[in-house]
């Protein structure tokens, strides 16, 4: 699975522009399947990608389009899916947005994720033998009403409460 | 539709409030390329030459280039211009981080803003959807603040925003425009035009997706350039510490302006560098959108913390003041950054207060009882707070230096460092001959971004004679062919602000050329861009902009530097016993221009 290091990360958003790029031919963060959540203020430049999560909280997807693939990945049948948006609700973090009625979620590039190529710092590497799926159950709470943005902040702020620590206590 | 290219120009009258959507014109494109040449273009054509820069007529423009947004790298900045209130003349800045790209994935390559806003507004962009929306309550809020409450206003993080501080309220000359927090648009106070139109804020939401005409050749050529940066000799210095690596590079040769330019070299370099930055306060690499240097860095103090400084911010705030604290620097940094005032300008009217006190010019009775020393750090936290709210003589530093020589008189003007109004930039032209004429030249005032002659601090003697026959121009304390050499970078320059690259891709690292360009343009927009198609445009805008300029009152006597870089030389290090003969190597630009020895270009100019 694809793993981050926020401590790394300049925010410089290659991953997404790679990621629509090599997917769909264009550039937009809307057609990105990973996400760079920018909290200004504090520094933190956190990329959001599916987690693998040991819940596996779409795959509850109603049409049965939501499968998951030998490597982790979510597949998703676009002959199967109606649109009717209860993953991208589903998931916790943000990692699933529908955009123009379609779902953008991590295929991982099919074993040679474009976006860990992108990324000239390290901050995003790819393990393909290393699967450490978290809980995400702790995200579920109160999120009802959260857009995939919003639920991607909060995510990265619960990700990066140790980064921020460690930046504030070596301070000169 | 158009590829690369957002596809439409948004016109704004925040007067009538009347908002008005037009498709880009490929053939006009064509013309003016997109950026500074798009902006400066619809200047020249629309702009009556004797509006006031604070009247509700003058436009301010923010543009973006043909490929911002897309997968080339380095190619995220906007340019915002206007006719500046600093100078009176042509005015842009451009700046980084990621509110360009956003702009373009909103489907614009152009938002034409002009009136006046009766309350304070400020404009929210998401996609096809404009609208003006109240920005009383966020009036008197600094920019971070600001941003925050946007932000949470729209529920959404992900927006991009430009926004003024109190500066740029209070109609500071030379406040600035700041998006993702610290990257400013700092030059000719565009901050102030913002204020003068009562806009806070340009918010923009962009969902769309950019397309190129050629995704293959464009991919490859993408990742030519990727490579060609990567393996650049000075990637890892550049990585770690972006310009500010240039505090000790320009000490090395003399030039590092120290008290106000009396010297070249600084005592104290080690304790202000951008070594010295990195090892005590970067906590990691900051970049713009879809670059691959990563040059900025966030910093974190004891009590401040943000993105920066840049080189200029930095040495503004260090050795051109006299002041060996860097963490003062830092605190200066993020006083600017919050309020929104540019720190080279504002470094200036310091920098000039101080030697005129020095010098027993002036006392400090004249300012309030502020007593301008090297170094005084209170007294220059003091005057930064009153140039904000135009307190007591803030209000007259908030005129800019130019300005605040004039009102005092007494011989100050000889220690006011500007050219055209424009406050100089942190770098002792004496040492850099290429760089003087470029500040004497420069289309916006004593500025170095608008041609960079880069190729002169090279040493590559061979290569300086292949490419122009004139190896001197690599040397560069030499005079011989630089004229030359800044008539070649100055278009190079307007390339790349008008594909609003960054200058460091498109000069400084050599990694970039107006061939290259034209494939890039090609591939990238599927329009005609050829070489000549792509020079022809840029010779175009530049001789647009000189007449701009003239009918602005500008003449061939402005066209050149402040009195001590041309009678008095440097007196240490490694650029010793030099100055720079601005007259004869002006003389020499115009004719490689073409234009006559008043500077007026000769040959008609294209409609």
């Amino acid at each position: 699975m694809i793993f981050v290091d926020p401590g790394k990360c300049s925010g410089c958003s290659r991953c997404e522009v790679s990621c629509s790029f090599f997917h769909t031919g264009m550039v937009g963060r809307s057609s990105a399947r990973i996400k760079i959540v920018k909290i200004e203020g504090t520094g933190i430049d956190f990329p959001v990608v599916c987690q693998h999560c040991k819940e596996r909280y779409c795959t509850k997807c109603p049409q049965n389009a939501i499968e998951i693939g030998k490597l982790g990945q979510i597949i998703i049948s676009p002959t199967l899916c109606t649109a009717c948006y209860l993953c991208e609700q589903l998931c916790p973090i943000g990692a699933i947005e529908l955009y123009e009625d379609i779902p953008f979620v991590c295929d991982l590039c099919g074993g040679d994720p474009q976006c860990v190529q992108a990324c000239t710092l390290g901050a995003i590497t790819y393990e393909p033998d290393k699967l450490e799926p978290i809980e995400l159950k702790v995200f579920k709470t109160k999120n009802k009403k959260l857009t995939p943005e919003q639920k991607r902040v909060r995510f990265a702020l619960a990700s990066t409460k140790q980064l921020r620590e460690k930046w504030l206590s070596g301070r000169n | 539709m158009l590829y690369g290219y957002g596809g439409y120009i948004l016109r704004i009258n925040l007067e009538s409030g009347r908002i008005k959507r037009e498709k880009s014109d490929p053939a006009y494109m064509l013309k003016v390329i997109g950026g500074r040449g798009l902006n400066a273009t619809r200047m020249h054509e629309e702009l009556r030459r004797d509006v006031e820069p604070l009247s509700p007529e003058n436009m301010l423009m923010l543009a973006v280039g043909p490929l911002t947004g897309t997968l080339l790298p380095a190619s995220a900045y906007t340019t915002i211009s206007g006719k500046s209130p600093l100078t009176g003349i042509l005015g842009d800045s451009a700046a980084g981080g990621h509110f360009g790209p956003e702009l373009k994935q909103a489907g614009y390559d152009q938002v034409i803003i002009t009136g006046r806003s009766k309350e304070p507004c400020y404009l929210l962009i998401t996609n096809d959807n404009v609208e003006l929306r109240d920005a009383s309550h966020l009036w008197g809020q600094d920019i971070w603040k600001t941003t925050a409450a946007i932000r949470k206003e729209l529920g959404d993080n992900a927006a991009q925003i430009a926004a003024i501080g109190p500066a740029g309220e209070n109609l500071v000359k030379f406040a600035t425009v700041a998006c993702n927090n610290s990257r400013m648009f700092g030059r000719t106070g565009m901050g102030c035009l913002f204020g003068s139109k009562n806009l806070k804020a340009v918010v923009i939401r962009g969902k769309g997706r950019i397309k190129v005409a050629d995704s293959l050749k464009y991919a490859e050529l993408c990742r030519k350039l990727e490579q060609d940066i990567l393996t650049h000799p000075e990637y890892s210095q550049r990585n770690q510490m972006g310009s500010t690596m240039l505090m000790t590079a320009l000490n090395n040769i003399g030039i590092l302006p120290t008290n106000h330019f009396q010297k070249g070299v600084c005592d104290y370099v080690d304790q202000i560098s951008g070594e010295t930055l990195e090892k005590k306060y970067k906590v990691k690499n900051k970049a713009c959108f879809n670059c691959n240097i990563h040059c900025s860095r966030y910093f974190v103090t004891d009590g401040y913390e943000g993105e920066g400084p840049e080189y200029e911010t930095l040495c503004s705030y260090t050795s051109r003041i006299g002041n060996n604290d860097l963490n003062f620097a830092l605190k200066a940094t993020t006083f600017l950054n919050r309020m929104g005032l540019d720190s080279l300008s504002s470094g200036e009217t310091i920098g000039w207060a101080t030697e005129c006190i020095e010098r027993g010019l002036l006392s400090k009775d004249d300012f309030d009882g502020l007593d301008f020393k090297w170094g005084n750090t209170p007294v220059i936290e003091k005057i930064l707070d009153m140039i904000v709210y135009r307190k007591g003589i803030g209000n007259a530093f908030a005129e800019g230096t130019r300005s605040l020589a004039r009102r005092f008189g007494k011989g100050t003007d000889k220690y006011a460092f500007h050219i055209k109004g424009l406050d100089m930039i942190c770098g002792d032209p004496r040492g850099i001959k290429a760089f003087g004429l470029t500040y004497a030249i420069a289309s916006r005032g004593g500025d170095h971004l608008r041609a960079e002659p880069f190729f002169e601090l090279t040493q590559l003697y061979d290569e300086a004679e292949r490419r122009w026959g004139i190896r001197e121009i690599a040397d560069r304390l030499a005079v011989k062919g630089k004229a030359i050499l800044v008539e070649y970078t100055e278009r190079l320059a307007l390339l790349t602000d008008c594909m609003t690259m960054c200058k460091n891709i498109g000069l400084s690292m050599d990694v970039m050329n107006p061939d290259f360009a034209s494939q890039l343009l090609i591939a990238g927009t599927g329009l005609r861009f050829t070489p000549e198609q792509v020079n022809n445009a840029l010779r175009g805008i530049i001789e647009r902009d000189r007449l701009m300029n003239i009918d602005f009152g500008i003449t061939a006597s402005d066209d050149t530097l402040p009195y001590r870089f041309v009678h008095e030389p440097l007196t240490d290090g490694a650029s010793k016993g030099h100055t720079v003969p601005i007259e004869q190597m002006v003389q020499e630009y115009y004719k490689a221009k073409g234009w006559n020895e008043q500077g007026i270009p000769q040959r008609p100019v294209e409609k």
